[in-house]
């Protein structure tokens, strides 16, 4: 077990930094994914961390040592990369042998540690395939197994569900979580799907344009957005414009158009602020003033996006009650679920 | 909709059929023919033009050195060209360009010029035994002309590109993330090479070794101009058998020989190195 810190971390590719300044640091056994839209930054970071890119600033530490001068075969990491990157050529069994190879390990070892490991992704038997003649998702266990087997200080996952189909991805979702956490092994995931960050970390680093947005648990990114821009990235919002009417003893007087409430906050009269208010948050009920100008039915949840005077916001609701186009409705405002966007 | 794509090879088809089946039913029966003087053949069949070549100790150590070129050139375009061919599928700038220019060149010059270019550098007075001489670190010139080293050193050259833009091809295919996961796992770059692309690159050293050795003993020009009347390749000898002594049947039982041979050789090395992972499901 590990822990990683990202100090300061800066990398150019010409006059653009890919990572501009990350800080971070990342406990024993933490499970912790790096989130944000492509080009954020998140796989540079990974590839820093490897050590297949030389950062031009800052510093990387495992467990407080410098790692700058290590090779990435030195570094001791399991990654998994996002196409997998098997090795076509060898059986599946071969590719779980590799890195014992590397490391000179005897042979009886790795065979007994190759058969554990097809094991514990639930591959038994299947070691003298070709990984072409394996599917998706178990190309996707052997790549697990591959990194896992070395007995790696940090795991590191590189988009590793994106090529899977939505149901396999639900699986192996629940899958590599379970497995790191019997492992205990420091856990570095890079995704862009908001979904699969929440559900797998301890903790979610939100990036953008290289720099780290907010770090924080999977309730505080959603429920608690640093910025319009993390509230937006992880999941759907409503931002309502509202301005600071006064300052009172507990925080803030605030007028919006859904009403007047108090935040529980420090501001200063005048001050024009954002709220952020998740679709789930707003409960509807039949007849009131609000009408509904959209619905669109998808399963297990109705989207509909409701006009209150000259307002309109979208919110997420249960197929019973079900409303219709045009039907009036009203709510309660969540006045606790709406967020101050900083 | 089965019918389409039979249509569609049907003009290859007949191209094939009217310019190499016929032809080489024609060397078949050729071959069969009753040698005649004055005349391209006697009448009546014989086996003779085959026996005379595999009772004649000439044409036996003939053929045995005409392979033995084939498998020298096949092995020099490997080692000169493999390095090469990683270079050209991983470099990567504006030099690229220019470096597959320089491996295609051998293409663009006519054979007949570029086989003259070489006897005017391998010759005892040529440029490089000049310059070695001139020196001082040779006391005569080197045999590099009229000998099978001349043939060899020639017959490089002009079927590099053959050995090259195969193993290019296959190296391009490796994904270079395989390169990273070997060495996530610990390999070094070298070992990374060695374990991954190496092993991965030999469906193209296949392609590239087939290509090379199938046409270094059939090639006629360049051993005709570096060989001189000393030495000659099988496909020097079917010619001046052909041409010169207007031997139609022995010579096109020659040429059968040699391509009987040569595909026996091609067959044998492909199953020899039959590369399993690389079989489709």
């Amino acid at each position: 077990m590990t822990e990683v810190a990202l100090r300061n971390l800066t990398k150019r590719f010409g006059s653009i930094a890919a990572v501009d300044g990350a800080s971070l640091s990342i406990g024993h056994g933490e499970f912790v994914s790096l989130l944000g839209p492509s080009g954020c930054g998140k796989t540079t970071t990974l590839k820093l961390i490897a050590g297949f890119e030389q950062a031009d600033g800052g510093e990387i530490l495992f467990d407080g040592q410098d790692v700058a001068g290590l090779p990435a075969e030195r570094r001791d990491i399991g990654l998994v990369f996002q196409n997998y990157a098997l090795f076509p050529h060898m059986t599946v069994a071969g590719n779980l042998a590799f890195g014992l190879e590397m490391r000179k390990r005897p042979k009886v070892e790795i065979t007994r540690k190759v058969a554990e490991v097809l094991e514990m992704v639930q591959l038994q038997g299947l070691g003298g395939r070709y990984p072409r003649e394996l599917s998706g998702g178990q190309q996707q266990r052997v790549a697990l197994a591959r990194a896992l087997v070395i007995e790696p200080r940090i795991l590191l996952l590189d988009e590793p569900l994106a090529n899977l189909d939505a149901r396999l991805r639900d699986e192996m979702r629940l899958f590599i979580r379970n497995l790191q956490r019997r492992v205990g092994i420091t856990t570095i995931y890079v995704t862009h799907d908001q979904a699969e960050a929440l559900t797998m970390s301890d903790r979610v680093v939100v990036m953008f344009g290289g720099r780290v947005a907010q770090v924080g648990e999977p309730e505080d990114i959603y429920d608690r957005p640093a910025s319009r821009a993390v509230a937006e990235f992880v999941g759907r919002v409503n931002v309502i414009a509202a301005e600071v009417t006064a300052a009172t003893a507990e925080g803030c007087r605030v007028s919006c158009p859904l009403g007047e409430f108090t935040l529980p906050r420090p501001g200063r009269p005048g001050e024009r602020i954002e709220l952020a208010l998740r679709p789930e948050a707003v409960v509807l009920s039949a007849g009131g003033p609000a009408v509904i100008e959209e619905a669109a039915y998808s399963g297990g949840l109705i989207d509909y996006r409701v006009r209150l005077g000259e307002t309109v916001i979208d919110v997420q609701g249960f197929p019973a009650p079900r409303f219709s186009v045009g039907d009036a409705v009203s709510f309660d405002v969540p006045w606790a679920r709406l967020w101050p966007l900083g | 909709m089965r019918k389409a794509p039979l249509l569609l090879i049907l003009p290859a088809a007949l191209v094939l059929l009217a310019f190499l089946v016929v032809p080489y039913l024609n060397i078949v029966l050729m071959s069969l023919r009753v040698p005649g003087s004055g005349v391209p053949y006697a009448p009546g069949w014989t086996l003779g033009n085959y026996a005379k070549f595999f009772s004649d100790r000439f044409y036996l150590e003939q053929l045995a050195n005409t392979l033995w070129i084939g498998v020298a050139t096949t092995l020099a375009c490997l080692l000169v060209g493999y390095p090469v061919a990683v270079q050209l599928a991983r470099g990567t700038g504006a030099m690229r360009g220019l470096r597959y220019g320089i491996v295609l060149a051998p293409l663009l010059v006519g054979i007949v010029i570029r086989s003259y270019g070489w006897t005017i550098l391998l010759g005892n007075n040529g440029v490089i035994n000049r310059t070695l001489l001139g020196w001082g670190l040779i006391e005569g010139p080197l045999p590099l002309m009229y000998n099978g080293l001349g043939i060899i050193i020639a017959l490089t050259h002009v079927l590099l590109p053959f050995m090259i833009l195969p193993i290019m091809g296959a190296v391009q295919g490796i994904d270079p993330q395989l390169e990273l996961a070997a060495r996530s796992l610990g390999a070094g770059r070298n070992t990374a090479f060695r374990r991954v692309v190496l092993p991965m690159s030999l469906p193209g050293v296949q392609s590239g070794c087939t290509l090379v050795f199938i046409l270094a003993i059939s090639a006629y020009v360049t051993p005709a101009l570096i060989g001189g009347l000393r030495v000659k390749t099988a496909a020097v000898s079917v010619v001046d058998a052909l041409i010169d002594g207007f031997q139609w049947p022995f010579g096109s039982a020659m040429a059968l020989i040699l391509a009987v041979v040569g595909g026996l050789c091609v067959v044998g090395f492909q199953r020899a190195t039959r590369i399993g992972w690389a079989v489709r499901r």
